[in-house]
């Protein structure tokens, strides 16, 4: 099959992404494929062309109804309008209306808690599928905090005799995730398609300090004399607050974004800042999925994220159009102390498992004994899929390598900032990845001597126009 | 206007005769008997679910800034006007809000518009590739219902739905300033949205006193759009915004029972439910039908007795009636203060 020439005529690109071609030719040779892209690499191609050649339709399995939304709201935007969406928060009338013309879509991105839906799967069971994929597949790993409890549903579903092939897509996966994946999915033989994580349009510079108010000045001169677009994450939402405000201070047109604002100012910080009203953002790890700007110059962390997997996503969001992009790292060492206790904050403690153990056991509901034993939602989640499973011991003991596990993960990341060795390939490594050819602007530890880019700061000139209300309306609808 | 204001003018209706968190169970919209009854005694309607999201700690505040100025005392638990305050009251601009008919859910019409116009705002351009603003599923559904076999990229719709808005807000009666927040909260292709933050900036104040000022701006636009020939496709957009049962979903469901002739205490027993709570749906009922027929409860001359009395001491306290009137219980008093609101307005 000429597949280039599918994608030229049916999708508008010259040539594939590194990738891309190998796992759609897996598929469309009927294997089970775990394909491991970083993110924005263009993943939904994956089975977006094989969807559209084959007969039948493309099964997607979100774990997010927001991501999910937004992808099937993109397909359409590009043309393909044969898309649905379907969760259980649709209401119900909508959601019998789709299913009533289930086979005429061919692409049905659902969330896995629609498959424990009889009426669903028996829906399901009738329409012709050529393929089923898993977006973010880690999340069926126990040993993250991601997981999802309802992704061990899907393997329940995928016993099916005679199913499509499989696709799983995740953006990191290390080797005890990978086994997870195949376990829980029951993939047959499935091929690893890798791509390199590596970005090398991306420099990175990891900047010494001791304090945080130096972390403040700097960020104040960095942000006056170089380029943007660009993202600040910050540890909370005081800090990112308070980080805007000091750059507001200096005329920078920037905002700060977390989950503490409600939720129609965040949409509009996100519109401003892709229209490029905003130059910046503050903001805590909550911005940045679903936010599709490809010019992004600069990310600052302001402190020390707990991953080096949550390292490399956020500064992946930098530089997807391919141009030159800068990474930065303010450290001091207090650092390690403050995101060890937020990791550690986020884990339900002995205590709280014991408390919330004994109280399901006296009856209470899930809901009222977990907010007795102060637990936090994600905590909760992976508590009570636990608890089905597990006894009280084993779940202690669970939730004890689960936290030896995070401040091992948090090691590696201080090792990566303090070593004294290529940011670049420290990282990789982490990824089992073996190091290619460096770029020239590699990282503060190869040198950085020739990012003149960075400082190419065009004035652009304050649209402070002011409309009146009548005005401004008429400048949106005529 | 801010939150001190308004609750100045609240405190002053039920002046000595509530504790400090009526006011907050007030503007939060709290379903409880006790408000449900304190909305009606104290004409207090407008003011009811406001600011469904209220924090106890803004609320605090406020009311510390009515007691250091010196515009309200504690008195034992009770809070009342101050001299001064009550010369304050009469300087208070006049509220236009309708809490108890919309409840919150003017945010729904207003995240209907903002879509509406950010859609047609693209699609005159000719781009149909955009971030919808509003991410909220039920809104987007309304929208695109609302949209469908309509002449979308005809640059003559948009600029008379433009000119529908411009009008209702012209008609409403609202300030300039209202107009210009309703404005600038609105995203399109030329233009996106101001944050709350951003129009505090601009026009100073705080952002809480500006999301007041938008949400008496919504209650003053939306009467002025429903079912109006005026406004046929803003009338659309406010469908269903309007409370149209002003009884809880499970007072609904006691009035069927007692409408099929039951007694509160058997409602109890089918509903599983305490007492207490069936008591709170009756009075509920009492206060949305001016015909609920109190004498079921209470004979004629006790409730023209409480009434009386009632006048006589210048209070509607309970506890103060409760002593004249020991036979009476709590319940039988704050219906019959319900039911005769009438007669002592
Ligand atoms: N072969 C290609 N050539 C050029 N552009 C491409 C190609 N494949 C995908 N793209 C573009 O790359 C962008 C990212 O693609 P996609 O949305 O699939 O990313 P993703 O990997 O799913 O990212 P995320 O993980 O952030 O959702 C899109 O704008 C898409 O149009
Ligand atoms: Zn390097």
């Amino acid at each position: 099959m000429d597949l280039n020439r599918i994608l030229l005529e049916r999708f508008g690109y010259e040539s594939f992404r590194p990738g891309q071609e190998e796992v759609i030719r897996h598929l469309l040779d009927k294997r089970d494929t775990i394909a491991i892209l970083p993110t924005g690499m263009g993943k939904s191609l994956c089975y977006q062309l094989p969807g559209s050649v084959l007969e039948g339709s493309v099964l997607i399995i979100s774990p997010l109804v927001s991501l999910m939304e937004d992808q099937a709201m993109r397909m359409r935007q590009n043309g393909e309008k044969r898309v649905v969406a379907l969760n259980s928060f649709l209401p119900y009338s909508e959601r019998q209306r789709i299913m009533g013309q289930l086979q005429n879509y061919k692409f049905i991105f659902i969330s896995p808690e629609m498959l424990s839906q009889e009426a669903f799967s028996r829906k399901l069971n009738r329409i012709r599928l050529s393929l089923v994929v898993i977006d973010e597949a880690h999340c069926i790993s126990q040993w993250g905090f991601d997981f999802r409890p309802d992704y061990l549903r899907i393997g329940d579903f995928l016993k099916l005799k005679g199913r499509p092939p499989l696709l799983a897509l995740t953006a990191t996966a290390d080797e005890k995730v990978l086994n997870d994946i195949q376990h829980y999915f029951k993939m047959e033989k499935p091929i690893v398609q890798r791509h390199s994580l590596d970005r090398p349009n991306i420099s990175y510079s990891i900047v010494e300090v001791h304090s945080s108010q130096e972390k403040t000045a700097w960020i104040k001169e960095r942000v006056a004399q170089t380029v943007g677009p660009g993202i600040i994450y910050a540890s909370s939402r005081k800090r990112a607050d308070e980080l805007a405000i000091e750059l507001q201070l200096e005329g920078i047109a920037v905002q700060s974004y977390h989950a503490g604002k409600e939720q129609d100012d965040r949409s509009i910080i996100q519109e401003q800042f892709l229209m490029g009203d905003l130059e910046w953002i503050c903001a805590t790890n909550a911005f940045g999925m679903g936010v599709h700007k490809d010019d992004i110059r600069q990310v600052i962390h302001d402190h020390l994220p707990p991953t080096i997997a949550a390292y490399i996503q956020e500064v992946g969001r930098a530089g997807r159009d391919g141009q030159p992009a800068a990474a930065s790292l303010l450290y001091m060492p207090t650092d390690e102390q403050t995101s060890s206790f937020i990791i550690q904050s986020d884990m339900p403690r002995e205590e709280e498992i014991r408390h919330y153990h004994r109280m399901i056991g006296e009856g209470h509901s899930p809901g009222s004994a977990s907010e007795l034993a102060s637990l936090t939602e994600t905590g909760k989640r992976v508590l009570d899929y636990y608890m089905e499973h597990y006894s009280l011991e084993e779940i202690l003991l669970k939730f004890h390598r689960l936290s030896t596990e995070k401040n091992e993960q948090l090691r590696q990341m201080v090792q990566l900032v303090t070593g004294g060795l290529c940011i670049r390939q420290r990282a990789l490594s982490y990824f089992g990845e073996m190091g290619g050819t460096k770029p020239v602007e590699c990282c503060s530890i190869c040198g950085l001597e020739t990012v003149k880019w960075l400082y190419e700061k065009s004035i652009k000139p304050s649209a402070a126009e002011k409309f009146s209300w009548d005005e401004r309306i008429t400048n949106l609808l005529g | 206007m801010n939150l001190s204001s308004i609750l100045l003018f609240v405190i002053s209706k039920m002046n000595g005769q509530r504790t400090l968190n009526a006011g907050l169970h007030l503007l939060r919209g709290k379903k409880s008997g006790q408000t449900l009854t304190d909305v009606e005694y104290f004409n207090v309607k407008p003011f009811f679910a406001i600011l469904p999201k209220l924090e106890e700690s803004t609320y605090s505040q406020a009311i510390d800034e009515l007691l250091d100025s010196g515009l309200i005392i504690q008195d034992e638990k009770f809070i009342k006007l101050t001299e001064e305050g009550s010369k304050r009251v009469e300087e208070l601009p006049e509220f236009h809000f309708r809490g108890w008919d919309y409840r919150g859910r003017e945010m729904i019409f207003f995240g209907r518009i903002a879509l509406l116009v950010q859609t047609l705002s693209f699609l005159r351009e000719g781009e149909f590739s955009f971030n919808p603003i509003q991410k909220d599923r039920d809104i987007q559904i309304f929208v695109k219902r609302l949209l469908e076999r309509q002449p979308l990229t005809d640059p003559g719709f948009a600029k008379r739905i433009g000119d529908e808005l411009k009008m209702a807000l012209l008609k409403s009666g609202m300030s300039e300033i209202q107009k210009y927040i309703f404005a600038c909260r609105l995203t399109g292709s030329t233009a996106t949205a101001k944050t709350w933050d951003q129009l505090a900036a601009e026009l100073g104040g705080g952002t809480d006193a500006l999301r007041l000022q938008f949400i008496e701006c919504l209650h003053r636009l939306l009467p002025i759009v429903e079912d109006s020939d005026e406004f046929p496709f803003l009338g659309k957009v406010a469908f269903g915004i309007k409370v149209n049962s002003y009884l809880t979903d499970s007072a609904m469901h006691t009035k069927r029972l007692f409408d099929q002739g039951h007694s509160m205490a058997s409602i109890a027993t089918i509903r599983k439910l305490k007492m207490s709570t069936i008591e709170d749906h009756v009075i509920e009922m009492a206060m949305n039908d001016k015909r609920f027929p109190v004498t079921h409860f209470v004979s004629e001359e006790l409730i023209q007795a409480v009434v009386s009395k009632s006048q006589e001491l210048g209070t509607k306290r309970l506890k103060l009636l409760k002593d004249e009137f020991d036979t009476l219980s709590y319940f039988e008093l704050r219906l019959i203060m319900t039911a005769c609101k009438e007669v002592d307005n």
